[in-house]
């Protein structure tokens, strides 16, 4: 990715920058990462070397926290690398359609109606039977450089 | 199958024969691999079978298959040692006598490894017999052998009278004897009685041999027969000399000097290449010295090295290496052999030695190059281990002086010219495969450290003579030559693999301590050599720069550093340095400081590192693993302050600088008190707190500068200003902290990589400083943590979905509270008291009932992983809060306001118990992708995460137990639902593995029970309700909790597996147990009798039951007497019972 892509904007529109450029050598295990484009979490990290006396390099191995795929890089430790903006956001669930689009209920009040339940059908039938119980669930959203995922699931409990 | 052979009755001749084609048929079939499963359960059934020896002998006499006989010979082995005791001593002396004879009439046999193996048994059955024969018995046998060496019965006989004693030395010698099921002290009497009476004989008969065959051989050839004898002998007195002489207890008040002259204290000193001393003692003084032995076996090898000159293949054939190595380890003879006043009969005896092993080393040119066109190297070789004897067994002085009657150099000259010659064949070959260059380096390496090595008594004894010391320093110049070739020409070498690298690593560094040793011997010559080559290197990259490639130049300089660092001072292992005494000492008369040698060395070292402050010379010059070299690094805190900011990214190097050179400064206080005082530190410490590029180090870095730079405040005296400097230093972090929590927008922002970042590098700056807590400083350290409170909190509920910040804020927060509990105040106790357990809630309430969703396996793992820490900290965040209550050093004596810890902390694992579900505990299925195709790293990740769970689980039950014993009384008072998860994981804790947290878990259960007993008898309620039957939800009756661990107890401790270590810890549980719980005890008692079939087993089990409460007159008092007896009780209740409980 080239430098361009990210310059800096204006301060009031700060947040919405999708990756921002830190040193490889900062990069630790279990940070995040964008590798081929993809925002990712590293699970591994190593450093080594170019010839004796050359400089170090960071080998990352990391897992696309979208598609659990997994992508490597190697990046010189003093140079830049992009770092996703991750966010997450909680909401509670209220309700899931059938073609497969869950209702989500915003901090103001709104709806969010927009996020397709995961398609992977263990992760759905966690979230399904936990609803079905009729559990007060709470769902954490995952949302990186433009895409959305439900990440976590918490039982509230009757209050 | 076998049929046995009943007692005594002997079987007939059809009978054998029918056997003896059954095992030659066996025999067969294995070797062919048809039906060898059945071939196998026939073998094994003549091994086992009782008394096989007719059909054995049978065979060994008849058969024609030699497998079988072998067979045969290893049954008798077999089935005697097993039914040794039952045997009459004629059968015992009947079964030795067969075997020798069988031996010495089969010495033509061609089938060698029958022979050997039925020599074997002989000398098997002959050591199990040892003690029992009568001196006359033995010398039978004994004279058989005698006469066979003696050589009347021919050459094969003599052969087999040899091999004989070869196996007999070997079985009674401790390495290498034979298990036979009996008690160390039989094999130790054996040797003694060998080594005392026979050991010394058996060495004569051998000579005899040797000597007897030696004209023949000179005479005629290596192909005659009798060389097959020479041989042999010469091994048996090989074997004899290796043989691990004990000192003569008896003798040893007159006549051992452990001083006495050449014989040096520090055998043990580790070796590349053996070299076992021989120390036989005075009584062989006649046989080994005063005969003229030595002068026999030294002029037979050159006589026959001359006979053979021509042939290449003589040197490596067998009769020429076994005299080479008998030869070399006469070399290392020494002890009382030698007269201990007269020290000329050693010199004489290393001299005739060294006068025939000179020309096996001399002239060290034409014999290297008679080496490169073809020759045998092993001849050489040999050479270079017996100088290495040498050097074992004298000192510097006797070693150089011992060549300089035969010729007009000495023994150290020779050496050097030697290795100097090794070296050079090895700069001209620069091949990676092991040659012979490489071996005898090492060698020669040893005997110059066997030399030089200091002897710890007393100081500066290693000085050579003069013209060694010259010696030292023409070859220490070649070394440095060889070392810089090498080095300029390995800096372009890609790929040097990390294992290899490592290998090469630590061998490189016993050599750099070898070469030290020979560089310190010269100081004089060497130090200067060292600061030419030094300026040379570094003259060299400033003309060239920018013109040619540094690569190889800067190699040269990284090899140069090290073998400087290494002379200059020993591996420090974590300690100060010491000058080495030969530097200290050789440099005695140089007064000005200035001039001195080591001083223009070093001062030419640092004024080198200094232009790494120079921009453009490091740009062009240093490269990261120059800055690596330690002796560099040992200098100034400029340099380190550059390091930091000037090689970003380079964990390597920065790693080094925080943890090797800053973290050395600070670690003593009078270092720490002019620390302060230097620009270049407070420069350190403003860079701390201004510089961006500081804020990119690693975590673990950045943590180790921030308690670096807060420990050296222990170096300013003033109190006020030491807290001062601490608050200057760390009050970026808590500003940028306090401003980041109020934020309005924090919600939005705080997820944005850019924050993180600098927050995650305050966290771990803020977790150092916290671990620096020291008395002087408490103070700002103390208003440094009450600051962040609150934010902390708010961050808390920010980041926690961000597992790895909370993970940061935790662990900040445990260290903190671990390293300012001791000191807080009470008003102060409870406000951090108050903010834990909110933290505690607040982590709750965020994590209970969570699930991670995602795709990939992997991080889920990882999210669970996490879990596990998150859950140790918070652990150790409540054990912290226990030593409260037992290292106090705050001031008031307020007892009204102090906080009652015990229930802080049962508060505290109320709210995190929850959090903790058995399902934790248990050992996760880790590894979910087995396929993956790193499968080793895998592994690491695997072994990692347990060792993470592990020490989980033990924080976990030692916190636990910590809380029951001390704080019993409080656990009454626990709801059920909580008492009742306390007790599942004791439940669960004491079927774990892990034997320490069993222990952890059964002093619990001591604590309970009791706290219940002595409350209950005292007339109080004790554990309340929970000890009562209750009825659950079923309607059945529940046992109480005391009687359900009752039950437990004595299930594990009479039917289950456990450590030995584990029976005085369970019985300590067990006596409150049935003090609390007597009814039940009785009726479980009862139930085990009662099961019992076999009737006297049933009444030793009754009796064993009624000793275990009354004996030793046990009362019921829970005191330190009581426990004691009861432990006695349950040892002999076990050792009574547990047998045939388990089995039946």
């Amino acid at each position: 990715m080239s430098d361009e892509e990210h310059q800096f904007e204006s301060k009031a529109d700060a947040g919405a920058s999708k990756t921002y450029p830190q040193q490889a050598g900062t990069i630790r295990k279990n940070g995040y990462i964008v590798i081929k484009n993809r925002p990712c979490k590293v699970v591994e990290v190593s450093t080594s070397k170019t010839g004796k006396h050359g400089h170090a390099k960071c080998h990352f191995v990391a897992i696309d926290i979208f598609n659990g795929k997994k992508l490597e890089d190697i990046v010189p430790s003093s140079h830049n690398c992009d770092v996703p903006h991750v966010n997450r956001v909680d909401y509670q669930l209220i309700d899931i359609s059938e073609d497969g689009f869950v209702s989500l209920l915003t901090d103001n009040g709104n709806t969010k109606d927009d996020l397709r339940l995961p398609s992977d059908e263990a992760l759905l039938t966690q979230i399904k039977d936990g609803f079905g119980e009729g559990k007060d669930l709470v769902v954490s959203v995952m949302a990186a450089m433009g895409e959305e995922q439900i990440c976590a699931l918490k039982d509230v409990g009757p209050k | 199958m076998m049929q046995q052979q009943p007692h005594g009755v002997a079987p007939d001749l059809a009978q054998l024969q029918s056997t003896m084609h059954a095992i030659e048929l066996a025999c067969s079939s294995i070797q062919m691999h048809t039906n060898s499963a059945a071939a196998e359960a026939t073998l094994l059934s003549l091994n086992q079978s009782t008394r096989p020896y007719k059909l054995c002998q049978f065979i060994l006499d008849n058969s024609q298959v030699a497998n079988a006989r072998f067979q045969a010979a290893s049954a008798i082995r077999d089935a005697a040692m097993r039914e040794w005791s039952s045997l009459t001593g004629d059968d015992k002396k009947g079964l030795i006598g067969f075997c020798l004879c069988y031996v010495m009439q089969r010495a033509s046999s061609p089938e060698g490894y029958v022979q050997a193996k039925v020599s074997s048994v002989a000398a098997q059955l002959m050591k199990r017999g040892w003690l029992e024969f009568t001196v006359a018995e033995k010398e039978t046998f004994l004279h058989q052998v005698n006469q066979a060496i003696i050589g009347i019965h021919g050459i094969d006989v003599q052969f087999s009278g040899i091999n004989f004693l070869e196996s007999l030395v070997s079985e009674f010698s401790p390495s290498t004897s034979s298990a036979m099921g009996l008690p160390r002290e039989f094999h130790e009497q054996c040797r003694k009685s060998l080594e005392l009476h026979y050991l010394k004989t058996f060495y004569c008969w051998a000579k005899d041999a040797a000597v007897s065959v030696s004209a023949r051989i000179s005479e005629s050839g290596t192909k005659v027969p009798e060389v097959k004898v020479c041989t042999g002998s010469l091994r048996l007195m090989l074997q004899i000399l290796n043989w691990e002489f004990q000192p003569n207890v008896t003798s040893a008040k007159a006549g051992i000097n452990v001083f006495s002259p050449g014989v040096r204290s520090d055998l043990t000193a580790s070796k590349r290449s053996d070299c076992n001393v021989a120390q036989p003692g005075a009584a062989w003084r006649d046989a080994l010295i005063s005969s003229g032995h030595v002068g026999w076996i030294v002029s037979f090898y050159a006589a026959l090295r001359e006979k053979f000159s021509t042939g290449r293949y003589w040197l490596d054939c067998p009769v020429a290496v076994s005299a080479r190595k008998l030869i070399v380890q006469f070399c290392s003879l020494a002890g009382t052999v030698f007269l201990s006043g007269d020290e000329h009969m050693q010199q004489n005896h290393l001299l005739q030695l060294l006068s025939g092993i000179i020309h096996w080393i001399d002239p060290p040119d034409a014999i290297a190059q008679a080496i490169e066109s073809g020759r045998s190297e092993s001849e050489v070789l040999d050479g270079c281990r017996a100088l290495l004897a040498i050097a074992t067994v004298v000192n510097p002085i006797l070693f150089d002086h011992l060549l300089k009657s035969i010729r007009p150099f000495g023994t150290l000259t020779l050496l050097s010219n030697l290795m100097s010659e090794v070296i050079k064949v090895q700069m001209t070959k620069r091949s990676d495969d092991e040659t012979w260059s490489w071996e005898a380096r090492d060698i020669l390496l040893d005997t110059w450290t066997a030399l030089l090595m200091p002897v710890d008594t007393s100081a500066g004894n290693t000085m050579l003579p003069l013209d060694g010391i010259n010696a030292a320093a023409n070859l220490f110049a070649l070394i440095a030559e060889s070392e810089l070739k090498s080095a300029s020409a390995s800096a372009l070498d890609e790929d040097d693999g990390d294992d290899y690298l490592q290998a090469s690593i630590s061998s490189m560094d016993e050599r750099l301590i070898s070469y030290a040793l020979i560089g310190r011997a010269a100081v004089n010559v060497t130090i200067p050599l060292l600061t030419r080559l030094f300026s040379e290197r570094v003259a060299l990259l400033h003309q060239g720069r920018g013109i040619m490639d540094p690569t190889p130049t800067l190699e040269e300089l990284y090899s140069l550093l090290l073998i400087i660092g290494h002379i200059l001072a020993d591996e420090p292992e974590g300690e100060t340095p010491l000058i080495p005494n030969s530097i200290q000492s050789d440099f005695a008369d140089t007064v000005e400081t200035q001039n001195h040698p080591v001083v223009i060395l070093s001062v030419s070292i640092i004024k080198f590192a200094e232009q790494s402050l120079n921009p453009e010379m490091r740009a062009a010059v240093f490269s990261p693993r120059l800055m690596e070299g330690k002796s560099i690094l040992d200098i100034i805190v400029r340099v380190s302050v550059t390091t930091l900011l000037s090689y970003p990214g380079e964990k390597n190097l920065q790693a080094l600088t925080c943890f090797q050179l800053l973290h050395a400064l600070v670690r003593r206080r009078h270092i720490c008190s002019s620390l302060v005082l230097l620009d270049s530190w407070r420069a350190l410490a403003r860079a701390f707190t201004n510089e961006e590029a500081l804020f990119l180090l690693n975590s673990v870095n950045q943590r180790s500068l921030a308690q670096t730079l807060v420990l050296s405040a222990s170096g300013i005296k003033n109190s006020e200003s030491a807290n001062q400097y601490v608050r200057d230093l760390m009050g970026h972090a808590t500003k940028y902290l306090i401003e980041l929590s109020n934020k309005s927008d924090l919600k939005i922002i705080s997820q944005r990589p850019d924050v993180i970042l600098p927050l995650s590098c305050l966290l771990e700056r803020l977790r150092g400083a916290a671990r620096a807590s020291e008395p002087r400083t408490q103070r700002a350290l103390c208003e440094m943590g009450f600051s962040i409170m609150t934010p902390v909190l708010v961050l808390l509920e920010v980041y926690k979905n961000e597992s790895t910040v909370i993970y940061m804020l935790l662990k900040c927060v445990v260290d903190w509270v671990d390293g300012q509990i001791a000191y807080l105040e009470s008003r102060e106790t409870a406000a951090v008291v108050e903010f834990s357990i909110r933290l505690l809630q607040l982590y709750s309430s965020h994590n209970i009932g969570k699930i991670s969703i995602s795709l990939s396996s992997n991080l889920i793992s990882e999210a669970n992983t996490e879990k596990y820490k998150d859950l140790r900290a918070l652990l150790q965040l409540l054990s912290s809060f226990c030593s409260k209550d037992l290292v106090d050093f705050s001031l008031d004596s307020d007892e009204s306001q102090s906080t009652n810890i015990a229930q802080v902390v049962y508060l505290g694992m109320h709210i995190v118990n929850p959090l903790i579900s058995l399902e934790l505990l248990k050992y996760p299925k880790l590894c979910h992708d087995v396929s993956s195709n790193n499968f080793i790293q895998k592994h690491i990740d695997v072994l990692a995460s347990l060792k993470l769970i592990s020490s989980f689980i033990w924080q976990y039950f030692a916190l636990l137990s910590h809380m029951l014993e001390v704080y019993p009384e409080t656990v009454g008072r626990l709801d059920s639902e909580a008492f009742l998860h306390v007790l599942g994981t004791l439940d669960f804790g004491l079927h774990h593995q892990d034997t320490e947290i069993v222990n952890m878990c059964l002093r619990s259960l001591k604590a309970l029970a009791a706290y219940h007993y002595k409350e209950t008898t005292s007339g109080n309620l004790g554990l309340g309700s929970h000890a009562t039957p209750v009825k659950d939800p079923r309607g059945d009756m529940q046992d109480g909790v005391l009687s359900r661990f009752l039950r437990l107890l004595l299930q594990l401790l009479l039917f289950e597996d456990y450590s030995p270590d584990l029976v005085s810890p369970a019985a300590d549980a067990l006596f409150p147990l049935i003090l609390c719980e007597q009814g039940l005890y009785q009726k479980l008692a009862n139930e085990l009798i009662e099961r019992q079939v076999n009737p006297s087993f049933k009444s030793r089990l009754s009796s064993a039951f009624h000793m275990v409460t009354n004996a030793n007159q046990l009362s019921c008092n829970l005191d330190r007497m009581n426990y004691q007896r009861f432990r006695k009780n349950v040892n002999a209740f076990l050792v009574e019972v547990r047998g045939f409980l388990r089995t039946v």
